[in-house]
This record gives C-alpha cells, structure tokens and sequence, in this order.
C-alpha cells in the first residue's frame, strides 16, 4: 500500500539497564524497487525507490549510517546493536532513491 | 506483482492426480472406506530385495520412510509414527504375515494408522512382495548410528521461529495494515465497515474472533471469520471477500487480532454448537482418501501426534491447533489460512479437497477450536 510506505516499526528489549548493549530491530514499509528489464532484455531507465541509506542517532548523536549495496528485500528490516547508557530517544532515518526520507521514533528507557 | 509471479511458478509440476475414486470429508459422500483385504502371498517368482528398498525410499510412493526408519545414509529425513523396522528381518515372521501387513494391515491391527497399500492399489500385489523381501533382509546388528539427525528418535525437536506478533519477525502482521486502511475506505455500496463498526478495529472488533466459529442462524450453518466475511462484505459495503482470497485473509487477519490475548470463547453448547461439533469430530476421524487416514491419525496422542513424519513434527490435537491462524508458513512465504491448511492436508491423505468455504472445513475448525478454549488468541502465528 502506498499510504502506508515509510511506515516504521522499531523494536527494543522491554527491560535495558544502563550500559547494556541492547539489540535494535527495526522495521520500515517500502517498495523497494528492484530493476525492471523490457522484453529485449533492457534495463528500463527510471527512477528506481530504493532505500540506500539509514541513519541512527541516539541522544542527538549519530551512532551509526549504513549504505545499502546489495539487494535487500521489500518491507525491509535492518538489526544493530549500542550501548544504552542513558534514556533519551533513539531516532532511525531511513533515506530512499527518491528522496523520500523516513524517520522513526524509538524512547530509551532505563530499568 | 513480484509476489504474484512467485507463487505461478511455485504452482508449476504441482500434483494434480484425481483421487476421485476415494472417499472425501463431503458430507454428502456416502462412499464407504476402502474395503478391508485378507489376502495371501500371491504365486509368482520371488520378491527382489533392491527393488523393495527403492520403493521403500521412494517419495512418490510412500514413503514408507515417512514413517519408518531403516538403515541407509540416503535414508532421510525418516520418520518415527511407525516402528523401528531397522532389524525387522531377525523377528522371524513369515512372509505371508508381512506380506498381509503391508498390503492391508487391518486384518492384523484394525486400529493401526499404515495405510492399506495394497488394498489402495499404491502398490501392486508384485511390488508389495518386493517389500516384504526387502524387510526380510534387513537384519541385526543395528549399523552404529553416526549422524543423530538422521533417526526421529535422537534428532532435535523443532523450534519456534521467535515472536509471532512482532512485525519486524513475521510479515505477517504487516498484511493487517493493508487491511486497516480498508477497514474506512468505502466499498462499491458507498459504505465501509467503519460505518457501521463505530471505532478502529482494534476496538471494534475486540473478542470478536474469540467466538469463531460459529453457528450464524441467518445462514444456516457454522461459520469461521473468513467465511462469514464471504457473504458479509458482498451485504453491507459491496466488496468481495472472496474465500481465500488476499482481500480476505487481509481483513481476517486484522479482525483475529483485535481478539490477540483474549482465550478463544466459542459456543459448544447451544443445541447447533453441539451438533456442529459432533459432525466436526466424525470428520476428525474419518477415514478418507488413498490412504484412508483421519485426521485422528496423526494428531492424537494414540496416532501420530508428537512424532516426526519424514522431517515435519506432528501437532498434537490438544494442544490447540487453530488458534494462531492464519498462520506465516515460513516455507512457503505466504500467510495461510485454516482453509488452507486443511486442503493442503488432502494431499498426503490422497483425497480430493473440498471448497475452502465448505461448511464440513468450518465444523471441522469448530471440532479442533474446541481444544484451544480458554487459551489465549496469538494471530497471526509464525511456523514452517
């Protein structure tokens, strides 16, 4: 469904404690396009809408960017791993071919 | 569209024998199961042990592997319904005695769940004599087990594939999302199920799903979610949501989870309820098709249930089998439907399968339901 792409499900562990190294999940609605050829064979030129970057910041930092260079599914999601030390937001950008940027919210709480 | 694709080449070289001759779940099908067969070894030349052996691993046949384990590294995955038939050769029975059991072990065993081979025309009187000399071959020591996985009775037990609510660990949950955006859009009599239904689905349609299936009086008949979304959206928005169809197991889904944690609550008791279930259960354990099995056969804790057939771990009746469908089968990247479920289940059983909104599935559904009372709701669930 179009309405729904960039979409954005971020799953975290229900109990962290401060300095925990906590396994992030995270989960967004996008096509992403895969190249299409014609009936001769040929790569049909187009804007293709393909996530090719994704940007994790944790406490106003960016803890991480990742570029996707191999083929990665529809609807797809992306696993990492940081080291929770204080509650505060953990914001994933999800950035597409298109210029479609997508951003989820995830709030850090400490046991 | 890419997903559509798939699935038209995944249908391809699928079986499409006509077991027309064996007895189906329709009511209406009066036929009796196969008739049972005392018979004796016929004369003719001797049976050949090789030629047994293939046809005792041969997949399009049995296998009688599926339930039976045998020496042979090639010999997998086997499983463990049947005995351990590794030294069966050193028990001193007779070839006729064998011969009986393979072609038709009723006579033998009359609650036994092997199929009646012989009796079925799987295998013919000269290839059931092949099989019985090949078992009479087949003698101790026991060949000293190197690969644990390779023998049902060491190898691990399957486990679960994580959390079957998550929608970053089943995609299955993302189909719901599709479905909540139709869930206010308006349908081709300009009304919505929102219209009606007043409040998101979640809230609206909270316990519904618990009490499915159900007797539905206007109807006639027990009904699950899905088939009453067949003749409920034609009667309110106009929309079809034809028996398994993407429109409605999208829908289904959404309305199973607004039920998730709720214990499954249906209506065993009401003069329908309890007809209905009775039917379900002479379902369950109807003998049907080729291998006039029931379902009784491998899902009861006396059958099968708890043992592996070939590599797939038999679901056990009571432990509930419905209650987290429609289901993610991870093996086929696709959410299925009970419907499904049951006609894939023709298949192994050799009979013909039924319409998926056949009201001898949905009573049948009401029987295996009847086992997840009281237990809570987990839609949609995540197996192989």
């Amino acid at each position: 469904m179009a309405d729904d792409v960039g979409r954005i499900r971020i799953r975290v562990p229900s109990s962290i404690k401060a300095g925990d190294v906590v396994r992030v999940r995270a989960l967004v609605i996008h096509p992403m396009e895969r190249i299409e050829r014609d009936a001769q064979g040929k790569i049909v030129q187009k804007a293709y809408r393909y996530i090719n970057q994704v940007t994790v910041t944790y406490l106003g930092r960016t803890i991480l960017t990742l570029d996707t260079t191999q083929s990665v599914s529809e609807n797809p999601s992306f696993t990492f791993a940081f080291r929770a030390t204080d509650p505060g937001p953990l914001t994933i950008t999800f950035l597409d071919t298109t210029g479609g940027k997508y951003a989820g919210l995830a709030d850090i709480k400490l046991a | 569209m890419a997903r559509r694709q798939a699935r038209g080449r995944a249908l391809q070289g699928l079986d499409t024998t006509d077991f027309g001759r064996f007895r189906t779940y329709a009511y209406g099908d009066a036929r009796p199961e196969v008739p049972v067969a005392s018979v004796t070894v016929p004369d003719g030349p001797p049976g050949d042990a090789a030629k047994g052996r293939a046809l005792f691993v041969s997949r399009a046949r049995g296998p009688c592997t599926g339930c039976h384990l045998v020496p042979g590294a090639d010999v997998w995955p086997a499983g463990n319904v049947g005995p351990d038939l590794s030294t069966v050769g050193d028990r001193g029975l007779t070839d006729g005695y064998l011969y009986q059991l393979v072609f038709d072990p009723r006579p033998i065993f009359p609650k036994t769940v092997m199929p009646p081979w012989g009796a079925t025309g799987v295998l013919t009187p000269g290839e059931v004599r092949d099989v019985v000399a090949y078992l009479q071959t087949l003698k101790g020591p026991r060949p000293a087990e190197t690969d644990p996985e390779r023998d049902p009775a060491t190898r691990r037990r399957p486990v679960g594939f994580g959390d079957n609510l998550d929608a970053t660990n089943n995609p299955g949950v993302l189909l719901a999302d599709q479905a909540e955006a139709e869930w206010s859009t308006k349908g081709p009599a300009d009304r919505a199920c929102a219209d009606c239904h007043v409040g998101p689905p979640e809230l609206a349609m909270k316990g519904v799903a618990a009490r499915y299936p159900r007797h539905v009086a206007s109807q006639g008949r027990v009904m699950s979610v899905e088939d009453w979304l067949t003749v409920h959206g034609p009667e309110t928005t106009g929309a079809a949501y034809l028996a398994e169809s993407e429109a409605n197991l999208r829908m289904t889904v959404l309305i199973k989870m607004a039920s998730n944690g709720l214990p499954v609550a249906i209506d065993t008791t009401s003069p329908e309820g309890r007809a209905a279930l009775a039917r379900g259960r002479a379902s369950f354990e109807r003998r049907v098709g080729q291998r006039n099995h029931a379902c009784a056969d491998c899902h009861t804790p006396d059958g099968g249930a708890n043992h592996f057939l070939g590599g797939r771990m038999l679901a056990d009746v009571r432990e509930g089998l419905t209650r987290h469908f429609p289901t993610w089968r991870t093996s086929q990247s696709e959410l299925w439907d009970l419907r499904k479920r049951f006609q894939w289940c023709m298949t192994p059983l050799g009979a013909n399968m039924l319409a998926a909104d056949a009201v001898e599935y949905a009573e049948l559904e009401l029987y295996l339901t009847s086992f997840d009372v009281g237990k809570p709701m987990s839609v949609p669930g995540i197996r192989h």
